[in-house]
């Protein structure tokens, strides 16, 4: 039974051939325009239609694809941290800088008291743990902005951007800017 | 597969010779379209959703392997699935056990032993099992690498969770859709530009020095592992090139030969393709490879500093 | 406005307004097709969350569609260099001058008046960059291309106001740089005054 399906394979292949190539085969070859008329049937060929018929299937599929998970799956890494925490701390301190450069303005027609005088008053009258903190804070973000920023520019250089170097400045600049804000709010 | 068995059985109840045994143990033409045409394409027709997630591990039941023995190191792997079949259900996490025993060292050696021995629905791409071919590139344990290069955690007590590249479009369980990727390596035209012919006629020529230059650029095997690290490239892929495909283009603007440099580096001149990169440097941190596109991408960025 | 970029519910507000139009102005015939398919699915599993908790949904990507064939190359934007190098280069030369501009004032207690109008000036262009960085990244102009065009002149508009608003302190008021290191110390029995 075996045997007999081999068979039948084989004799269905061999009727599938053109018979005529075979014998046109080599007087081609010999004409040289064999190799000029060779054409790769690959995938190179624009025959992938997207609006054919049989490529619909494909495209129907691909809609129901998922897209496969990664903020929430990708191991947390000094790299894409640091990277994001610079942004982060970028944005805040920018949206501070913004906040108080528009509320200065308007601050006539609101009434508002937003002259350094009062607001260093307001300040002084916080509680001291909670006045350090609000200065670790905002510290943080100042030197850590300060030191990573001093490092993209290194980058920028196209100087230290090995695995091992980046891993070590990347600590570096997360410890520097801990311990410069702790000093800084100690000031 | 009931079919294939059950012809394997056949085969060898009848003697056959080994030279034919050994051709119907391994499925034939006509064996693999019985086998698809169970599940009719046509199931897919109403649309679904292209984000969802998975169901957690914890919903899920573990398939666990048959028999265990005292000395045996079990681990857990916990792998995202998603059947294309089912395009309404929701990717779930999978969690098969393992003996390290009887288990090779690397991830694929798992990977391949759940797939003969345990689920053999289980989908993903594996070729050169050596690292050199870029097929099984995937999410191991959070970090992009190619599951033929990773070892297995030998600490049973830490569970492993295998995802498909990040932020790709999921074809089945773990093979990512890389159409949008090799496209865009299309886009950088990989392959030398030159209008004038080789002085001597025959052969472009390089210095030692040149040919250096490329060292660390052309070994990149292409396998999207940097690409689908960058935050960046997850979301803006459609128009972000991505540090494989910008690696890719530094590899001929470095090259002493091609004489598109200008052409090329216009190419990148805009805000999206080259200058979505923000230095993140996930890219180097997971190449299986050891290569460093992100310093490929900063020489670039160097170059055209000054540069329309 | 950075912590608006990232609101998931405003995310997912556009994604749901923008998806059908989108896709009922492709042009192309696979478009159309496909369009199809994408009205009679429930919106609300289109922009289902993607991730592992079900419940973020930061940037949710429409269903995958082709442009063109697979066999084409991706599309090759025309050169720009006033988006692309300059602007790179203009970005970091902002960032290199800001370095002495923010070592000075703890160097020397803090900065005339011309200086910190520099400092001010130089760190306004830097945070318009760096908000025209995140809305480019965040608010592609392919997925969601009003909002984009809202924040885009959202940032280009509040870098006049902020700017003058800040014109204003630096005129009747004490500067930036002292007027932080007045309320920095406000606190601490240190003399203001001095």
């Amino acid at each position: 039974m075996l045997s007999q399906r081999i068979a039948q394979q084989t004799l269905r292949r061999l009727a599938l051939q053109n018979p005529a190539a075979r014998f046109v085969a080599p007087a081609a070859l010999a004409s040289r325009n064999a190799l000029v008329n060779q054409r790769r049937l690959a995938a190179t060929t624009s025959s992938m239609q997207e609006n054919q018929p049989n490529t619909e299937i494909l495209a129907k599929q691909r809609l129901a694809r998922p897209v496969s998970p990664h903020l929430s799956i990708y191991r947390p890494q000094i790299t894409w941290y640091g990277s994001i925490i610079n942004r982060i701390t970028g944005s805040l301190m920018s949206g501070t800088f913004y906040l108080f450069g528009a509320a200065y303005l308007a601050a006539p027609v609101f009434g508002w008291h937003l002259e350094t005088a009062t607001i260093a008053a307001a300040f002084a009258s916080w509680p001291v743990i909670l006045q350090f903190l609000t200065k670790v804070v905002f510290g943080w973000q100042f030197t850590y902005h300060t030191f990573n920023g001093v490092r993209h520019l290194m980058w920028d250089t196209a100087s230290g951007i090995t695995n091992k170097a980046v891993n070590q400045t990347g600590w570096f600049v997360m410890g520097l800017s801990t311990v410069s804000a702790v000093a800084l709010a100690l000031l | 597969m009931a079919l294939r068995l059950a012809t394997r059985r056949l085969a060898l109840a009848q003697q056959a010779p080994k030279v034919f045994r050994r051709g119907m143990a391994t499925p034939t033409a006509s064996d693999t379209l019985a086998h698809t045409k169970g599940e009719p394409l046509s199931t897919i027709s109403e649309a679904t959703s292209a984000s969802r997630a998975p169901i957690p591990p914890s919903k899920t039941t573990t398939i666990k392997e048959p028999e265990t023995d005292p000395q045996a190191k079990i681990k857990t792997f916990h792998i995202y699935r998603w059947n294309p079949d089912e395009p309404t259900s929701k990717p779930k996490m999978q969690s098969y056990t393992l003996d390290l025993n009887k288990t090779g060292p690397m991830m694929l050696d798992a990977l391949i032993r759940i797939k003969n021995e345990v689920d053999p629905t289980l989908t993903f791409r594996r070729s050169c099992r050596e690292g050199i071919c870029g097929s099984c590139a995937m999410n191991i344990d959070g970090v992009n690498t190619l599951a033929c290069l990773c070892r297995i955690p030998t600490e049973t007590a830490k569970e492993s969770r295998i995802y498909p590249l990040p932020h790709t479009y999921v074809v089945k369980d773990l093979v990512p859709d890389l159409t949008q990727f090799y496209k865009q390596y299309k886009s950088i035209k990989p392959y030398l530009q030159r209008d004038t012919p080789p002085p001597d006629g025959r052969e472009n020529r390089q210095s030692k020095a040149d040919r250096r230059k490329l060292d660390g650029l052309y070994e990149c095997i292409l396998c999207a592992c940097c690409s689908t690290s960058c935050p960046s490239y997850w979301w803006n892929s459609e128009e972000y090139l991505g540090p494989a495909v910008l690696l890719q283009s530094y590899r001929w603007i470095a090259d002493s030969r091609d004489e598109k440099t200008a052409a090329r580096k216009d190419a990148l001149n805009n805000s999206m393709s080259l200058y979505r990169c923000h230095t993140i440097l996930n890219c180097s941190r997971t190449c299986p490879k050891g290569l460093n596109p992100a310093l490929a991408i900063a020489e670039i960025k160097k170059s055209m500093a000054f540069s329309s | 406005m950075a912590s608006t970029a990232l609101r998931p519910a405003l995310r997912q507000a556009l994604a749901a307004s923008t998806l059908s139009r989108t896709f009922t102005t492709a042009a192309l015939p696979a478009f159309r097709s496909q369009s199809l398919l994408a009205r009679q699915s429930p919106l609300a599993l289109q922009r289902a969350a993607f991730q592992t908790s079900s419940k973020r949904a930061i940037l949710p990507p429409l269903p995958q569609v082709m442009e063109g064939t697979v066999n084409d190359a991706a599309r090759v934007p025309d050169p720009e260099p006033s988006h692309g190098s300059y602007h790179w280069t203009m970005e970091r030369m902002v960032g290199l001058s800001l370095v002495p501009l923010t070592i000075a004032p703890f160097a020397a207690g803090s900065l005339n008046p011309v200086l910190d109008g520099a400092f001010i000036s130089l760190l306004i262009i830097h945070s318009y960059v760096g908000f025209q960085s995140c809305i480019t990244d965040y608010f592609p102009k392919w997925r969601v291309p009003r909002w984009r065009k809202f924040f885009d002149w959202a940032n280009f508009v509040m870098v006049g106001i902020v700017g003058w608003g800040w014109y204003e302190f630096e005129t009747n008021d004490v500067g930036l740089t002292e007027g932080i290191r007045r309320v920095w110390k406000a606190g601490s029995k240190v003399d203001v005054t001095a």
